[in-house]
């Protein structure tokens, strides 16, 4: 009788020992191609709209009101004088200090004006002039006030600071119909 | 007298075939965790630079809006013209109260564009911007 050899069964592995190197490789261009974009700005609440039939003008003492206008040719004026934008902030700083203690009705309100073509660049800079302002005001109350620097506050020191004593009010004015 | 050796009669190896396993964790955990930009902007923008900037925290809340040099519109992802901002947003800040809106505006453009934008957008009722802007060096 014949003997039928029995094939002898070969040993049927796949070798996973790459497989974490594959791995590897994948979690290594996920983390280079993914750009994690952080979005960074200067933010702001617009006012509410309201039609201009029913506006109503409140007036603002001038006491409390920086009027900031910027004009086409680039032109900032400062409640009616003429200004370069990187002395905003030395020149408001003293004004918001000295309101800080007043009551929210009685704070500091700036406003920015701006022609249908101010550059939006200037725009920024001027508001971000305004921004800094109150930021460094606001850091320098928290210092006075409890020692600590803005970052490091509780959540509720920073909304007393932030909210009560150094609210920012940015008013962005009203846009007059082009005649 | 001779010295023997003390060797463990065990096998010394580490079982590395969960490895991927694990690595494949932290690849979905990558995966998972960046946002990863999904509309394509068709317009040509450089944004200002700023100091006294802020981070957005919540992601989800943002929708965008860019203006290119060419004055072009870009609301998330489509190009719009200016009058259908207000009913795009609208639909939006439905959808989502506290939408923040960030402005990516070329910085050549002029106070218009940017102007009109925020009547449409106050029309609209979604208030919250951001102007997007560089840190300055």
């Amino acid at each position: 009788m014949v003997q039928i050899k029995k094939k002898k069964e070969r040993d049927a592995k796949i070798p996973d020992a790459g497989m974490s190197d594959i791995v590897f490789l994948l979690l290594l261009f996920f983390l280079v191609s993914t750009t994690i974009d952080v979005d960074t700005g200067i933010g702001l609440s617009l006012p509410e709209y309201i039609p201009i039939e029913e506006q109503v003008f409140v007036p603002l003492s001038k006491d409390r009101l920086a009027a900031l206008n910027i004009n086409e040719n680039g032109d900032v004026l400062l409640d009616g004088e003429i200004i370069a934008i990187p002395q905003i902030s030395e020149t408001l700083k003293p004004r918001i200090e000295s309101k800080v203690d007043l009551p929210s009705t009685k704070k500091l309100v700036v406003s920015v004006k701006t022609d249908r073509k101010t550059n939006y660049n200037l725009y920024i800079q001027a508001l971000d002039q305004i921004k800094f302002a109150y930021a460094e005001v606001q850091s320098a109350y928290a210092q006075q006030a409890y020692g600590k620097k803005l970052l490091d506050l509780t959540p509720e020191e920073a909304n007393i600071v932030k909210k009560e004593k150094v609210p920012i009010i940015i008013s962005i004015a009203e846009p007059e119909k082009i005649k | 007298m001779t010295f023997n050796k003390k060797r463990a009669s065990v096998k010394q190896e580490i079982p590395t075939s969960s490895m991927p396993d694990i690595i494949f964790m932290l690849l979905l955990f990558f995966m998972v965790a960046t946002t990863l930009r999904e509309v394509d902007v068709y317009v040509q923008y450089k944004l200002p630079e700023a100091v006294a900037i802020e981070k957005i925290e919540n992601k989800r809340l943002i929708s965008y809006i860019w203006v290119g040099k060419d004055g072009r519109i870009q609301l998330n992802d489509v190009i719009v013209k200016l009058d259908e901002i207000q009913d795009i947003m609208y639909k939006k800040r439905v959808e989502l109260p506290n939408v923040i809106v960030s402005l990516r505006i070329d910085k050549d453009s002029d106070m218009g564009v940017v102007t009109d934008i925020q009547q449409a957008l106050r029309k609209a009722d979604a208030r919250r911007i951001n102007y997007s802007a560089m840190l300055k060096q």
